[in-house]
């Protein structure tokens, strides 16, 4: 199968995984029950309003034709009104999402680097202390709840040694492009991406270290050895090489799990992204702002799967021929 | 996983306590199950009774100090044992066991039923996990009443797809041996043929997940209820730090509150994923002598 077809046939497949969670989604979160049901115990609201309210959210209509016009509306970027945050969906996430993927995103690549390399050096040295250390460490922090390290991050930097801000992404007061702004920013970014670092690093290292400790008993390896390859090119260009494939995958997919992360550390450090904002609107029950975050969710799932399929592809030309 | 993957129950028992690790997993696993036991003995107080002046630091009488509510937090912790290690153990069992029905229904019958059961499975596999959970227990969960049932079924549909996958390949390899072959030119009915033959023979793999599962589900619990979404009216170590941070107690220093029911959670995590160490070494033995 040449390259093309086979990333046609990618493609075509991640647009239906799309359309099939949109579609869960869209189900799903009409079983949360009406979200005006509360106000109609509200004796300031007549019955009127409420229904004006249903009309104007589109409510009053039957699931069927909702969920054709939300189709319709999703793929024209058409996100509806937030009701929790009175502002439109589509603003409400772009006024989020920038904090939240500028803290993932590089404390994701820089951990996926660090155990890399890390892992690289273990499996080679399996058995000597930065092995057993790092090994040690890394079973630990697996067990270890990330939002209790995060809590003990906070509580030793901040609250013990007052080195950096309790909580929040940016001190008020302060306007957007300046210098003072970008230092402060900087300044609350630390803590939570040292954590996220931190633990990245450490669990993941132990996938790359037992991969490593595999590709060292394959015949190849052997060979490569035997026929007299200086360990360097042995180490760089067989093991550490092959060590890489597995974790494309691995580590790739974490970029398509951001929102995980990004709710539970969003919480500790009281963080304005999209991890709060769509906690917030699954408790308020903000059928449109949660159908919106897992829209643009659901996409980013889709195109880090297609994006690590790809680099798969093209550093292993037997997965093209296979499918 | 090496040429033989399946193995009898006893067996894998005896595999579990051959391993170094998985010995220590096991004790530090039987000590939490006893203080789970015995918590009424163990615990000085009544965990939810105000029986002291409000956040009073640790002391002869408190020896972690009281909460916002004047409750011993000593005793909570020694509770919260029971909630934690049953919703682990409850919900990864249940994950496996909707895993393993999926995963025998489409190895052994392949075809049509394979494609779409896998399609479903890769798609549950794209979502984010901890999201959907909590979507799912915001659904189920009433706002009174019983939260912990609705909590467990939550984080089994959550986990069961990695369970229906491992257990999905070995009965693909099973079906192709010789055995099953005799079996059905005996005329052995499928329902047999699951039932005696392959369901016995992937027992192996369904302890090995029960286990990975179980530090999972753990953690899972724990998130949701830091987030404030478990029973209020019980207690559970993720719970405990629900309500410290909400009462500012990692601003106000009060270590005693936030730092032991973490490390509770992450000795009974660490419990399990030394169980799973020892099983994965005697399964990949190339992992071998890596403690």
């Amino acid at each position: 199968m040449s390259l093309a077809s086979f990333l046609a046939k990618k493609i075509v497949s991640s647009v239906l995984t799309i359309l099939a969670i949109l579609t869960l989604v869209f189900f799903l979160v009409r079983l949360t029950g009406d979200p005006f049901a509360e106000l109609e115990n509200d004796p300031r609201i007549t019955p009127e309003t409420l229904q004006a309210l249903r009309r104007l959210y589109g409510m009053d209509k039957g699931v069927v034709e909702q969920y054709i016009s939300y189709v319709h509306n999703m793929l024209i970027g058409e996100m509806g009104y937030s009701v929790k945050f009175s502002k439109p969906v589509f603003d409400a996430i772009m006024e989020r999402l920038p904090y939240t993927l500028a803290l993932l995103v590089p404390s994701i690549t820089l951990s996926n680097y660090l155990a890399y390399k890390i892992g690289v050096e273990m499996g080679y040295r399996r058995g000597s202390r930065l092995d057993i250390t790092t090994l040690a460490l890394s079973n630990f922090l697996r067990a270890t709840p990330y939002f209790w390290l995060a809590i003990i991050f906070l509580y030793v930097f901040s609250v013990q040694l007052g080195l950096f801000p309790l909580y929040g992404a940016i001190s008020p007061g302060l306007s957007f492009p300046s210098f003072e702004w970008f230092v402060d920013y900087l300044w609350h970014y630390a803590i939570p991406f040292l954590v996220l670092v931190v633990r990245g690093t450490f669990i993941f290292v132990l996938y790359v270290r037992n991969s490593v400790i595999d590709i060292l008993g394959e015949d190849y390896v052997a060979v490569a050895r035997a026929k007299g390859l200086p360990e360097k090119a042995v180490k760089s260009s067989y093991v550490a090489r092959n060590a890489m494939l597995p974790m494309i995958t691995v580590m790739g997919l974490r970029y398509a799990f951001i929102i995980d992360g990004a709710i539970l550390t969003e919480t500790v450090f009281s963080y304005p992204g999209t991890g709060r904002l769509v906690f917030e609107a699954i408790i308020n029950r903000d059928f449109w702002l949660l159908q919106g975050v897992m829209v643009i969710l659901s996409i980013s799932v889709v195109l880090a799967n297609l994006i690590v399929d790809l680099l798969y592809a093209l550093l292993d030309p037997r997965v093209r021929s296979q499918r | 996983m090496a040429v033989r993957a399946v193995f009898g129950v006893r067996e894998t028992i005896g595999i579990v306590f051959s391993s170094a690790s998985a010995r220590i997993g096991l004790a530090i696993l039987l000590v939490l199950v006893l203080i789970a036991l015995l918590a009424d003995l163990i615990a000085p107080y009544n965990p939810g009774e105000r029986v002291s002046q409000a956040l009073m630091p640790p002391n002869e009488k408190h020896i972690l100090g009281t909460d916002d509510l004047g409750r011993d937090i000593f005793s909570q912790l020694i509770h919260s044992t029971r909630l934690s290690l049953l919703i682990g153990f409850i919900s990864a069992l249940a994950a496996t066991l909707i895993g393993t029905v999926i995963g025998l229904l489409a190895g052994y019958y392949g075809g049509k039923l394979d494609e779409v059961l896998m399609r479903i499975t890769d798609l549950w596999l794209a979502l984010p996990n901890l999201l959907f959970t909590i979507l799912l227990v915001v659904l189920f969960a009433p706002q009174v009443g019983n939260r912990i049932v609705p909590i467990v079924v939550a984080i089994a549909l959550g986990s069961w797809p990695t369970a229906a996958r491992l257990i999905r390949s070995a009965v693909i390899s099973l079906k192709q041996s010789q055995y099953i072959e005799s079996a059905r030119a005996l005329g052995a009915s499928n329902a047999r043929i699951i039932f005696k033959h392959i369901l016995p023979n992937t027992s192996s793999l369904i302890i090995i997940e029960v286990i990975t599962l179980m530090g999972n589900a753990m953690l899972t619990e724990a998130s949701l209820s830091f987030l404030g979404l478990g029973d209020p009216r019980a207690m559970s170590w993720g719970m405990m730090l629900h309500y410290a941070l909400a009462r500012n107690a990692i601003y106000l220093g009060m270590w005693w509150w936030f730092i032991p029911p973490g490390l509770m959670i992450s000795l009974a995590v660490l419990a399990v994923i030394l169980i799973g160490v020892g099983l994965e070494e005697y399964f990949n033995p190339r992992l071998r002598r890596r403690l």
